[in-house]
């Protein structure tokens, strides 16, 4: 069969109306789940496992699929609105889109979030159906080490977020690789940092600590400035859509976005989070408008929302192409599957092409239907805004305590979120950049994990790091990002010494 | 003003649907209501729509009363003189949703629901972290309350031996074990160890020589299960070389990828991959063949080494259960391990059907305290 026969046969299997109504059913879902802090894709999905028992398997993937893809689109919605990331991946939504909210520019804000994940999410599908076994096969060239040379680029991208000083930035960084250590630490089941206390044995959870830096830190610092906040509210300026201007700076921070979501979180594998602060950091590099990006520049919302979409959609071919679940809540779907009697891996594509196909097809759909439904959804959303602030704050403060609590029912998460808004609060009077600790506990972890399985695996010695291609390619594109700003410093020597010599 | 109005009702009304739709993991009672007979055509469908689609499904306070259930229960359930059980029941799963403790527990749950073998409202709750150490500590604020359950494998023992726990699983009330999986050895398709022979030479002439991975970390299940088997063949496991990786799949990645020589996990996981043929199973760790993808693979006793390995899981009462309820646990466990929903979840989760009871799985627990004990202290992961 070739390729249009069998896109037919997916369009064919997509387009019934029961299966129409479970797309949209797991988009709407998704998207509410990602509006939501706390409660992530995997816990929506793993819950809605029981409902899919008596599904066709091909309705319960594309249920399951809308759920994922939907969560992704509406993660951003509250990072734009109240600086209250919904999912890990949107944490770096806030820098700029929360930016652009408080100066009146949330619709665009939330237009670019919708249309970059739309892309993202189309070329994912785009490469799952044409070279997806291809990728696969690639993916498999990652391992620990190259796992920790990547890390170790993204680890780079601190220096984009420093604003000011570099010093605090790398101060901020270095807290939050320490945060990333606390838990059993993996390689040796030593519990680190954790006081006898079994909830800290797994670590702090991610957004408990991104919600309190950002989302909390922000209702101390207006309930500081009580006497102006009280009857301010952040207006609306210019359109609710997108000028002309902002498309011509989106599209190629859409491509940008896109591209390099796709290899760091697909193809490689680390996650949907780094992929967006992989991408950011590219945008703080490549973009025109570099010195906006902080401050509410559209290229900083354009790029991570796109970045994640595309991980998401990578983790798919690895689910897919490999059977090997490339992300948690791809992990779940995995289980689902098996429990409807499918086997992923290679054999898929071959033994149930209705299937696969078919799921392709509705991935289609499913993002026209985001697509759809988003849009609309951004007038509405910018209405919160026009709530006056003293009430936004209260609003902000029940979302951040429903949404931490509701990830795993943990007094203790409240307590904790609350401490990092104390904390955050500080940081904020210090003018130290809070990103970088969330960029810190998002790497620290696998880069230390990634880093000792590959000291194993190499017996101790550091050359392996450098002596297999991809990681040392890896490594390379770390110092050149680290010493491109000194570059042009280099060429003025030259030329100084260069001219000396020739005079004398 | 207007506005305003509207905006804040319209937020108000999504914290509600927020509520309506989030609840499964959490403590919220949904009166998940035994299914009437006409609904036993699609059981499943049933309890837990309600909860996760607020679109279409009645909310849960419109979902009929759960005070209705008994009568179609009746003469289903065992009676007891106390008449046990006459209040809601929770299940706690000591992990997070869809794990391997969840996805039993919700098992269970749906099981007593579908065959009516629990009167009341039932629901799971999830107590995340430190390896089921955080479940642990909630069912002890639980003494003597007949209507918690917990649900548990290994780990119970493994981490009470390391002292990750502070409270003694002694304490729990064993009422059934259910299911039990197994451990398989991994190799690559194009590995140059065929069998378990070849491997175990080479672990032999040196046994940091061949990595192997696994999915947690060093001293618990897929380790373990390699470390007795090593020890079994003379291989001193202390200076075996493994790597922890965070899950399956990034271990698989390293297998496939050809980072490490081997790899340890359950069987349940490697199916897909051994029925692809993208790796080949060298041992399986029961006493007897496994059947169907697995028929060909040799057990680790067939092939020379007397070892097996179980992967078992079971449920436990809160500590200080009544007699009771105890005795009413047993003969419902029983009775549930028997219907068509369980073997049916079963065969999808391709678990294998482990049922002892009470006092069975009791004094197979002291047998497996002890046995681990002697294994984790002779490879120094206890002193």
């Amino acid at each position: 069969m070739n390729f249009f026969d069998n896109l037919a046969l997916g369009f064919g299997v997509a387009v019934t109306p029961m299966n129409l109504v479970l797309a949209f059913i797991g988009v709407f879902l998704g998207t509410i789940i990602g509006v939501l802090p706390g409660i992530g894709p995997m816990t929506g999905i793993a819950l809605l496992i029981p409902i899919t028992f008596g599904l066709e398997p091909t309705s319960a993937i594309i249920l399951m699929a809308g759920i994922y893809y939907g969560a992704m689109y509406g993660g951003s919605t509250t990072s734009i609105l109240v600086n209250a990331p919904g999912e890990s991946s949107s944490v770096v939504t806030c820098f700029d889109g929360y930016q652009m909210a408080k100066k009146g520019r949330a619709g665009p804000a939330l237009a670019a979030a919708a249309i970059g994940s739309f892309i993202a999410g189309t070329f994912a599908t785009l490469v799952l159906m044409l070279v997806g076994p291809a990728v696969a096969a690639f993916a498999l060239n990652f391992g620990p080490p190259e796992y920790f040379s990547l890390m170790f680029a993204g680890l780079t991208v601190v220096t984009s977020l420093a604003g000011r000083s570099l010093v605090k930035a790398l101060l901020s960084t270095t807290i939050g690789l320490a945060i990333a250590t606390i838990g059993i630490d993996l390689q040796s089941g030593v519990p680190r940092y954790t006081f006898r206390n079994p909830e800290l044995l797994d670590g702090l959870e991610f957004l408990v600590v991104a919600i309190g830096l950002f989302a909390l830190s922000e209702v101390i610092v207006n309930l500081c400035n009580m006497n102006q906040a009280v009857q301010e509210r952040l207006e609306i300026k210019g359109g609710l859509w997108m000028s002309k201007e902002d498309w011509k700076r989106s599209i190629p921070a859409f491509t940008r976005g896109t591209l390099s979501g796709f290899f760091v979180g697909g193809i490689a594998g680390a996650g949907a989070a780094v992929a967006s602060f992989v991408s950011y950091g590219l945008e703080k590099k490549m973009c025109k408008y570099k010195d906006e990006l902080g401050q509410g520049a559209i290229e900083g919302v354009a790029a991570p929302e796109a970045a994640n979409n595309a991980a998401a959609g990578g983790a798919m071919i690895h689910l897919l192409c490999l059977g090997i679940p490339g992300s948690g809540t791809t992990a779940i779907m995995l289980g689902a599957l098996l429990m409807i009697g499918l086997q992923p891996g290679p054999l898929l594509f071959v033994q149930n092409p209705q299937f696969v196909w078919g799921l392709i097809a509705s991935m289609y759909i499913g993002n026209v239907m985001l697509l759809v439904l988003n849009l609309p959804l951004v007038g509405m959303w910018v209405k919160i805004l026009d709530i006056p602030l003293y009430l936004l704050m209260v609003f902000i403060i029940l979302f951040s305590f429903l949404g931490v609590y509701t990830m795993n029912n943990s007094v203790q998460d409240l307590f904790l979120m609350v401490g990092f808004g104390v904390i955050g609060y500080f940081l904020r009077r210090l003018d130290i950049p809070a990103a970088p600790i969330i960029l810190g506990m998002v790497l620290g972890d696998l880069m230390e994990q990634a880093m000792r399985q590959s000291l194993m695996i190499s017996d101790g010695s550091l050359a392996i790091f450098v002596t297999r291609p991809i990681s040392l390619f890896l490594l390379l594109l770390a110092v050149i990002s680290i010493t491109n700003p000194y570059w042009k410093y280099i060429g003025i020597g030259w030329r100084k010494l260069f001219g000396r010599s020739a005079a004398a | 003003m207007f506005d305003k109005k509207v905006v804040l009702f319209a937020l108000f009304a999504l914290i509600v649907i927020v509520a309506a739709c989030a609840p499964a993991p959490t403590a919220t009672p949904v009166p998940t209501v035994a299914p009437k007979p006409t609904e036993a055509s699609k059981p499943t469908v049933a309890p837990t729509a309600a909860a996760a689609k607020p679109t279409d499904a009645p909310k849960p306070t419109e979902a009929p009363k759960p005070t209705t259930a008994p009568t179609v229960a009746t003469g289903l359930v065992p009676a007891t003189k106390g008449g046990y059980p006459n209040k809601a029941l929770e299940i706690v799963a000591p992990a997070g949703a869809g794990g391997g403790w969840d996805t039993l527990a919700r098992t269970v749950q749906r099981s007593l629901e579908t065959e009516k073998l629990y009167p009341q409202p039932t629901t799971v709750v999830n107590k995340v972290g430190g390896g089921g150490g955080v479940g642990l500590a909630y069912i002890f604020t639980k003494k003597a309350d007949d209507y918690e359950l917990v649900v548990y494998s290994p780990p119970l023992i493994i981490n009470t031996l390391n002292k990750t726990f502070e409270n003694d699983y002694k304490e729990l009330t064993p009422l059934a074990k259910l299911i039990t999986d197994y451990q398989v050895i991994l190799v690559k398709a194009d590995s140059p160890y065929k069998t378990m022979g070849d491997l175990m030479a080479a672990l032999k002439k040196d046994p940091g020589a061949v990595k192997f991975a696994g999915a947690s970390s060093p001293g618990s299940m897929d380790h373990l299960a390699i470390a007795k088997l090593a020890k079994n063949a003379g291989i001193d496991p202390g200076k075996m070389s493994y790597i922890a990786f965070n899950d399956v799949g990034s271990g698989l990645t390293a297998l496939l990828g050809g980072n490490v020589g081997f790899m340890s996990t359950g069987v349940g996981e490697a199916i897909p991959q051994v029925e692809a043929k993208t790796v080949r199973a060298l041992g399986v760790s029961s006493a007897e063949r496994r059947g169907g993808v697995m028929k060909d693979v040799p057990t680790w006793k067939e092939s020379g080494w007397n070892v097996t390995y179980e992967v078992w899981r079971g449920i436990f009462g809160a500590p200080g259960m009544s007699a009771d309820a105890k005795a009413w646990w047993g003969e419902t466990l029983k009775r549930m391990s028997a219907t068509k929903t369980w073997k049916d979840s079963l065969d999808k989760l391709q678990w294998v059907d482990a049922y002892a009871d009470g006092d069975s799985f009791a004094k197979f627990l002291d047998e497996e305290f002890q046995s681990y004990k002697v294994l984790m202290t002779d490879t120094g992961f206890i002193k």
